[in-house]
C-alpha cells in the first residue's frame, strides 16, 4: 500500500521511494508527489529516509545554466514593470490633456491650471524616480552575476 | 524568515543540487526531466528566496522539488488521460451525466464503492460524495490544499466510475 488508512504515506512506500526502487507506476508517483507537496509530516519522513542513502548526481549540473536563466527572468520582470509604468503615464497624459480627442475633466478655471501642472510634474517626477529605482535595483541585481561565482565541487549534505 | 543573499544562494545550489535532483528523479524517473526540474526548483527558490525558513532550507527545497515533480507528472497524466469533452472532469467538476447517474443509482452500491476507494481518494470522496461537504470544507477537514482536493475528487470519481463499470453493480452507461 502506498498510503495508510489515515491518508499519510506508508513507511514501505517512503522506504522504497528513498531507496530508489522503481516500483511505482506513474499515477502512484503523481499521488506521492501531490502528497509530499503539502504534507509536512511525510516530507520530513522522506527527508530523513533520504539522509540514510546515497544521493544521485545529475549528468548535467544546473550550476552553469541556472544564473543565465535567473538573469533572463529578472530582465523580463523589469521590462514588464517598465512597460506597465509607461502605459500608466501614457494613460494619465491622455486623460489629463485630452489628446485622444475625448473631452475630459480638464480644469475650467484659470486658477486650477497651476494645480494641474503641478500634479503632472509630480506624476512624471514619481515615474522618473520609479524608473531610476528600477534601473538601480537591476544594476545591483546583476552585480552578483559575474562569471566564476560558482566554485566547482561542494559537499551535498 | 531571512533574506538569502546571492552568495548564500550559490552555496545552497552547491550544497543541495544532488538532493533536489534525487527528489525530482525519484518522482519522475526520467533523468532529463529531473535535471530540468532541478533547475526549475532553484529558479523558483531564488524568486521566493525571501520566504526561506531559516534552518529548514533542506525541507524547503525538497518541498519545491516535490511541487515541480507534481506539476510535471500532472501535466503528463492529464495529456494522456483527458479525452476531448472530459475537461470538466479534469477540473474536478463531474459532468452532469455522471452526477445524474450517481443520484439515480442504487445508493447502497455507490456508497460501498466509495468506501472501497483507496487513499488518497477515499477520505476526499467520502466527505464530498457521501457527506455532501464542499471541496473547500473537505480540504479544511483533511488539512489538504483545496486545489489538491479538487484534483483528488476528480480522479476519485473517475476511479469510482471505472470500478462501478467493472463490477457491473450499477447501471452507469
Amino acid at each position: 500500500m502506498v498510503f495508510r488508512e489515515d491518508g499519510h504515506l506508508s513507511g514501505g512506500a517512503l522506504e522504497a521511494l528513498a531507496g530508489n526502487e522503481d516500483r511505482f507506476d506513474e499515477l502512484e508517483r503523481l499521488e506521492i508527489a501531490e502528497h509530499l507537496a503539502f504534507c509536512d509530516y511525510c516530507l520530513q519522513r522522506y527527508a530523513m529516509a533520504l539522509e540514510g542513502g546515497a544521493l544521485l548526481a545529475p549528468e548535467r549540473s544546473c550550476q552553469k545554466t541556472l544564473w543565465p536563466r535567473i538573469r533572463g527572468r529578472a530582465l523580463r520582470l523589469a521590462a514588464g514593470r517598465y512597460a506597465t509604468a509607461a502605459a500608466a503615464v501614457t494613460l494619465a497624459l491622455t486623460v489629463l490633456w485630452g489628446s485622444a480627442g475625448v473631452e475630459t475633466a480638464r480644469p475650467v478655471l484659470p486658477e486650477d491650471r497651476p494645480s494641474v501642472s503641478r500634479q503632472l510634474t509630480e506624476l512624471t517626477g514619481e515615474f522618473g524616480d520609479s524608473l531610476r529605482g528600477t534601473m538601480s535595483g537591476l544594476s545591483n541585481f546583476f552585480d552578483g552575476f559575474r562569471p566564476g561565482q560558482f566554485i566547482e565541487g561542494g559537499n551535498h549534505s | 524568515m531571512a533574506v538569502i543573499t546571492k552568495e548564500r544562494f550559490t552555496e545552497l545550489v552547491l550544497q543541495y543540487e544532488r538532493l533536489v535532483y534525487t527528489v525530482c528523479f525519484q518522482l519522475v524517473r526520467e533523468p532529463g526531466a529531473a535535471e530540468d526540474l532541478t533547475q526549475e526548483t532553484f529558479l523558483s527558490a531564488y524568486i521566493h528566496r525571501e520566504s526561506v525558513p531559516e534552518g529548514y532550507e533542506r525541507q524547503w527545497l525538497s518541498r519545491i522539488a516535490a511541487n515541480k515533480a507534481k506539476d510535471h507528472l500532472q501535466s503528463a497524466w492529464s495529456r494522456r488521460t483527458v479525452l476531448p469533452g472530459e475537461e470538466e472532469l479534469a477540473r474536478g467538476l463531474a459532468p452532469p451525466a455522471e452526477e445524474l447517474a450517481l443520484r439515480r443509482s442504487a445508493a447502497a452500491d455507490i456508497q460501498q464503492a466509495v468506501r472501497e476507494l483507496k487513499e488518497p481518494y477515499g477520505q476526499v470522496c467520502r466527505l464530498c460524495l457521501l457527506e455532501e461537504q464542499s471541496p473547500e470544507e473537505a480540504a479544511a477537514s483533511l488539512g489538504r490544499p483545496v486545489k489538491t482536493v479538487y484534483t483528488q475528487l476528480s480522479r476519485g470519481k473517475r476511479l469510482l466510475r471505472e470500478a462501478l463499470e467493472r463490477s457491473g453493480r450499477h447501471g452507469i452507461p
